[in-house]
């Protein structure tokens, strides 16, 4: 049990959060892009600083999850996960400064869908820790073997 | 508005296109009878018309006279007054939908003529001649009252009722007519017309006529309209007699009947009849009358001048909508540009939309306030500006302001437009010394080019000068003013690129004047025997931009070597035919590392901008070094096969007008229009440094940009659209200057409008710019079947605009104004950028060409497109002088070969040497060897006046065009392969290979259209 909170609480949960806020500030600079706030080769430094790691990131995580058998979270962060991998072999994953504003649009609604998906991870990820939290502090170890409908049941 | 520029044309014509709003002006000639005119007003207005028109021509000055009449007729007159441009927009509403359509379309000069001319067609009809007097004369005489008077007094009678209701009436019928009339206008189908609608002329009759220019549109069917089209030049040529029947409705469109090939059952056109652009680009004129201030055509330019008013007719507008803009366009001699200052107060500007001050601005309030055209804000003229009125509301000063009365001025602008200091210019050149630059001679003519233009690079004494040489190492050159010899430091680290000496490599010209001519002597000797192959291009350009990157300017690349070694190494693609065809096609037309794009957005940051000069035989990939060009507002320049024999002369004309050339530097230019439409994409070289800000780290004369707007609210509620093109750069004097251009169009809601003032010139600049884009990302197939695409569902769109009134079938119908469209759609595909596929082109001069195509001006671009096939041997031999203006069209069946022909398209001459041609004038222009193969023949002046009249031949046709210098090739009939790549595959018009020739294109779309 203790096992599961770990890899909810200090593996999952950090790291969605982490996306989420990546994902958002990328969101942000294309915003302040289009109005003019910031320059396109700052806008495209600064996103393009966040691309390789939100992928690795993103892509471990789906990884994990595939290993540690957590179906429901691995198919949950697949589509992003083959998104991702699409942009990369395309090597269109990084934003190009001499064309931004022609792909301005897309970019953003790209990485708006991405957002609402890194946050339905975030309050799956926040539900798990509840649930294997609560089995821990208000159940007995019997429940422990019993699938976690059970626990959300229990609630 | 009024005050503003009263006395300009502009305002009178305003007003006089309304419909309505002409109607007081008359009333205004006819002060005398004044009181009738007031008693009447309501059902006046439609007679008031006719006169107006002329009216205001004539008495466009006067201010004053308008408002008398105004009152009287409607609730538009304060309006009007006020603001000559937006004019009467709102009043109209009430009774006259037809009003805002119809002021826009009728320009005032139409009128003089249609004045006269309706009326004796008029004549027939209306049965009172006092009528058709008051109506036909104002126009011909400049003192309308006499007409009047009559008039007046029928007034009372019917008659002048009839003219009111049918103002009234008449805009029902509009709706569905409309379409058919405004073209009609010069139809005059009189003599239909009379039979067929003497019962209802009564009421038309008589007030159509001077009303008719206002508002062919909507009621034109009738009779009026007939005087209005004959002046906007739209008769149409090849029109068939009107179909229309019963109503004796002209044709505002062209057609072409298809006909049917004796003996068989295949349709063809007569491809005599087809029309061709033999006198090449004709600039718009269109607006000239309506809008007297607008900015000439040759800056800004709109592929239609009417501006639809909703979303869903922009929807129906299948052609681009957007601009083409050239904004540092050479005025021909003797023309000025005004330069305006300020100082010591800032730009007059609108301060919410930031529109500089211009033509159409309106002071009111004494000159205290104006009023902006483009947002319609109140704003405090400062007062270092203001002006007092006169008493027709126009400033005082307005004589001494030549940005209130022209629509292109240059401001200069105060530190506020800096972000540093001006620059200096600078012009920096990277050579390459490799073995085959050595070989083929271009470092030679590049030095000896240099040199000679040292004493007219535009800044003296400020400009700057700077060498780099690359092979396998970069060499810098310290050209201090100290130095009596220029000292070459090299770099061979090539993965650590660095720059030996940061200062002095980057000198200042008059002060190393001999030092840098010492460098320019030597240099072709120095490099002499190397036998380098190797090319370190990309490190030797980062090392260019560590030294340029303090100033910014000009970069000038000699590049002969495939880059070879170090970041930037390109390897040799593009010669396997199969990957045309796949997806992977478009592929070979981006650039190959990605370095090159970053270099690019960089070098524009810096303010550096790249032009490439590429000479080699073999693979250069222009696809890459181009996009260094693309990106920095530069110009890729490729020769291939460089050999100086032959081709010096073209690099030392091209070279030296680049380096001598009027040049803006470290400039941004906008485009700024009214609300409710925006500029959404932009095609052509510069790099968007916001969403609708282009950075041109230098720009001049030969470069044009083309944009695309579209409809951001669905409905325009205004009558005028302003667009101001505003170019900020430094001069090359060192002074900051914004370079502004305002035009203002009409806003239509007809479809048709839209049609009769598109332009064709705009319309396919935009097109090639979209096709060459779309050969990056698809294959060139895809590219060319859209550019037809296009053009079928906006002919579709057009025929349906005629197809229920007409019966159409088995004919082609166009609008006047898009009757070379086809043409140029056809020259479009079969150009070098987008023709056939992987034998047809080597690739490198596809990509060239698809660059030259993306920054070239409109009148460039159809040139090339279409180029000109002259007859020469009938000038040479005097026996028709007049021989040489005559353009041919570009078929096979035009060449004689008897005779000798020049192709020109801008870029190349080709002369063609006929079979046939007299033994004489071969021998006099080609010398002893004349029966010899062409190929290896040189065109060279004899001693013989044969060779000096071609010669002068020429000369003339390269002065009509400087940017590019016109090498000569000849060809002799017959000689293949070379006639065939040189001329027959550029013969638009003939089928050729997979290429449709004009007939069989002309009737693949007529086919698609009627589906």
């Amino acid at each position: 049990m203790g096992g599961k909170l770990f890899f909810w609480l200090v593996i999952c949960f950090p790291s969605s959060i982490a996306l989420l806020a990546t994902t958002f500030y990328q969101v942000l600079i294309l915003s302040d892009l289009e109005a003019d706030y910031i320059n396109p080769f700052d806008a495209a430094s600064r996103i393009n600083y966040f691309i390789l790691p939100e992928y690795i990131g993103q892509g471990a995580l789906c990884v994990l999850c595939l290993f540690t058998g957590h179906w429901f979270m691995f198919l949950l962060s697949l589509p992003v996960t083959c998104y991702h991998i699409m942009r990369y072999v395309k090597r269109e994953h990084l934003i190009d400064v001499t064309e931004v504003f022609r792909g301005l649009n897309a970019e953003r609604k790209f990485r708006l869908a991405k957002l609402v998906m890194y946050l339905i991870l975030l309050i799956v990820v926040i539900f798990w820790i509840l649930a294997a939290g609560s089995s821990i502090f208000y159940h007995n170890s019997k429940f422990e073997e019993l699938d976690i409908r059970l626990n959300t049941l229990g609630y | 508005m009024g005050t503003e520029n009263p006395g300009r044309p502009g305002f009178p014509a305003r007003p006089a296109s309304l419909p309505f709003a002409a109607a007081p002006q008359t009333a205004t000639p006819f002060s005398s009878t004044g009181p009738v005119a007031g008693s009447e007003p309501p059902s006046f207005r439609p007679t008031a018309m006719p006169p107006p028109p002329q009216a205001s021509s004539l008495f466009s000055s006067s201010g004053p006279p308008v408002r008398p009449g105004v009152p009287g007729f409607r609730p538009a007159p304060p309006g009007t007054f006020n603001d000559p441009s937006v004019p009467p927009p709102q009043p109209p509403s009430a009774n006259a939908p037809p009003a805002a359509g119809t002021f826009l379309r009728f320009p005032p000069p139409p009128f003089s003529s249609s004045g006269q001319v309706p009326p004796q067609q008029r004549a027939p009809f209306v049965g009172p001649p006092p009528i058709q007097q008051s109506g036909s004369q104002p126009p011909s005489f400049p003192s309308p009252p006499q007409p009047q008077t009559p008039f007046v007094q029928m007034g009372s009678p019917p008659q002048s009722i009839s003219p009111a209701p049918m103002g009234s009436n008449v805009p029902p019928p509009t709706p569905t007519h409309q379409p058919p009339f405004p073209g009609y206008a010069r139809m005059q189908q009189p003599p239909p017309a009379h039979s067929s609608f003497p019962p209802s002329q009564g009421n038309y009759g008589p007030p159509p006529p001077p009303v008719s220019s206002p508002f062919l549109p909507q009621p034109g069917g009738y009779a009026p309209s007939p005087a209005v089209a004959a002046p906007l030049g739209m008769q149409p040529p090849g029109s068939g007699p009107p179909i229309g029947g019963i109503q004796g409705l002209a044709e505002d469109f062209n057609s072409l009947t298809v006909q049917t090939r004796p003996g068989t059952m295949d349709p063809l056109f007569d491809s005599s009849e087809l029309p061709r652009p033999l006198d090449g680009d004709v600039e718009p004129k269109n607006l000239d009358a309506m809008y007297p201030m607008n900015c000439h055509p040759r800056y800004l330019r709109l592929t239609t001048s009417a501006v639809p008013s909703s979303q869903s007719l922009a929807s129906r507008w299948h052609l681009p909508l957007g601009a083409v803009v050239c904004p540092l366009a050479e005025p021909p001699e003797g023309e000025e540009l005004s330069v305006v200052s300020f100082a010591p107060a800032s730009v007059v500007r609108c301060r919410r939309c930031r529109t500089y001050v211009n033509p159409y601005m309106t002071f009111t309030e004494a000159g205290r306030k104006f009023r902006c055209n483009v947002c319609t804000l109140l704003n405090d003229v400062p007062s270092e500006y203001y002006a007092q009125l006169d008493a027709t509301g126009k400033r005082v000063d307005l004589d001494q302001r030549p940005e209130l009365t022209k629509g292109t001025v240059e401001f200069v602008a105060p530190a506020e437009y800096m972000v540093r200091p001006p620059m200096p210019p600078v012009y920096f050149f990277l050579i390459d010394v490799s073995i085959s630059a050595v070989r083929s001679g271009m470092i030679q003519i590049v030095a000896e080019t240099i040199k000679s233009c040292l004493d007219e690079l535009p800044g003296f004494p400020r400009t700057q000068i700077g060498f780099a040489t690359f092979d396998s190492t970069i060499h810098f050159y310290n050209m201090k003013s100290s130095l009596t010899q220029p000292q070459m430091l090299v770099v061979s680290d090539l993965d650590d690129v660095f720059v030996p000496l940061p200062d002095d490599l980057l000198v200042n010209l008059s002060e190393s004047r001999s030092v840098v001519e010492t460098f320019l002597d030597s240099l072709p000797s120095m490099f002499q025997d190397n036998a380098n192959v190797e090319s370190a291009f990309g490190p030797a350009l980062k090392a260019v931009f560590m030294v340029m990157s303090q100033l910014g300017g000009k970069l000038l690349i000699f590049q002969n070597t495939l880059p070879s070694l170090g970041v930037g190494r390109l390897k040799l693609r593009g010669d396997d035919s199969r990957v045309y065809g796949t997806d992977k096609e478009h592929v070979l037309r981006l650039p190959e590392d990605p370095f090159y794009k970053q270099m690019a957005a960089e070098f524009s940051k810096f303010q550096i901008s790249t032009n490439v000069y590429a000479f080699s035989d073999k693979y250069t990939d222009i696809a890459s070094l181009g996009t260094l060009a693309k990106y920095t507002a530069g110009q890729v320049y490729y020769y291939p096969a460089f050999q100086s024999a032959i081709h010096g002369e073209k690099l030392r004309h091209e070279l030296r007008r680049d380096l001598t050339r009027e040049t803006a530097w470290e400039a941004v230019m906008r485009i700024r229009c009214a609300k409710g439409v925006r500029f959404t994409t932009y095609h052509g070289n510069f790099m968007l440094r916001s969403t609708d800000l282009l950075a041109l780290p230098a720009v001049d004369c030969d470069k044009a940009f083309a944009m695309q707007l579209s409809l951001e609210e669905t409905l325009l509620t205004t009558q005028t659209m302003y667009f101001q093109v505003a170019l900020l750069y430094t001069a090359s004097c060192g002074e900051r200057r914004i370079r502004v251009h305002t035009m203002a169009v009409p806003v239509v809601t007809d479809l048709g409008e839209m049609y009769r003032l598109a332009d064709t010139g705009a319309i396919v600049s935009l097109f090639s710019r979209l096709a060459i884009e779309k050969t990056l990302s698809q294959k060139l197939e895809d590219a060319r079947t859209a550019v037809q695409l296009k053009i079928v569902k906006a002919l579709k769109e057009y025929r349906n605009l005629y197809a229920v009134q007409h019966r159409l079938a088995n004919r082609m119908i166009y609008p006047e104004s898009l009757k070379f469209l086809m043409l140029y759609g056809l020259a479009l595909c079969r150009s070098m950028a987008l023709r056939g596929g992987f034998g047809d082109a080597p690739l490198d001069e596809r990509c060239a060409a698809g660059h030259t195509m993306m920054v070239l001006p409109i009148k460039r671009l159809l040139k090339l497109l279409y180029p000109s096939l002259i007859r020469l041997d009938e000038y040479l031999l005097k026996v028709d002088l007049k021989s040489i203006e005559r353009r041919l069209a570009l078929t096979m069946e035009n060449l004689d070969s008897r005779g000798l022909y020049i192709y020109d398209d801008g870029f190349r001459f080709i002369l063609w040497f006929g079979k046939g041609v007299s033994p004489e004038i071969a021998r006099n222009l080609l010398g002893a060897d004349f029966a010899a193969e062409l190929s290896k023949a040189t065109l060279s002046e004899h001693d013989n006046e044969m060779s000096r009249g071609l010669m002068r031949v020429l000369e003339k046709f390269r002065n009509a065009d400087r940017a590019y210098y016109q090498l000569c090739y000849l060809v002799r009939q017959g000689e293949q392969p070379r006639e065939g790549f040189l001329l027959l595959t550029n013969l638009v018009e003939d089928q050729m290979g997979g290429n449709n020739g004009y007939s069989d294109w002309m009737l693949q779309i007529s086919r698609q259209v009627q589906q």
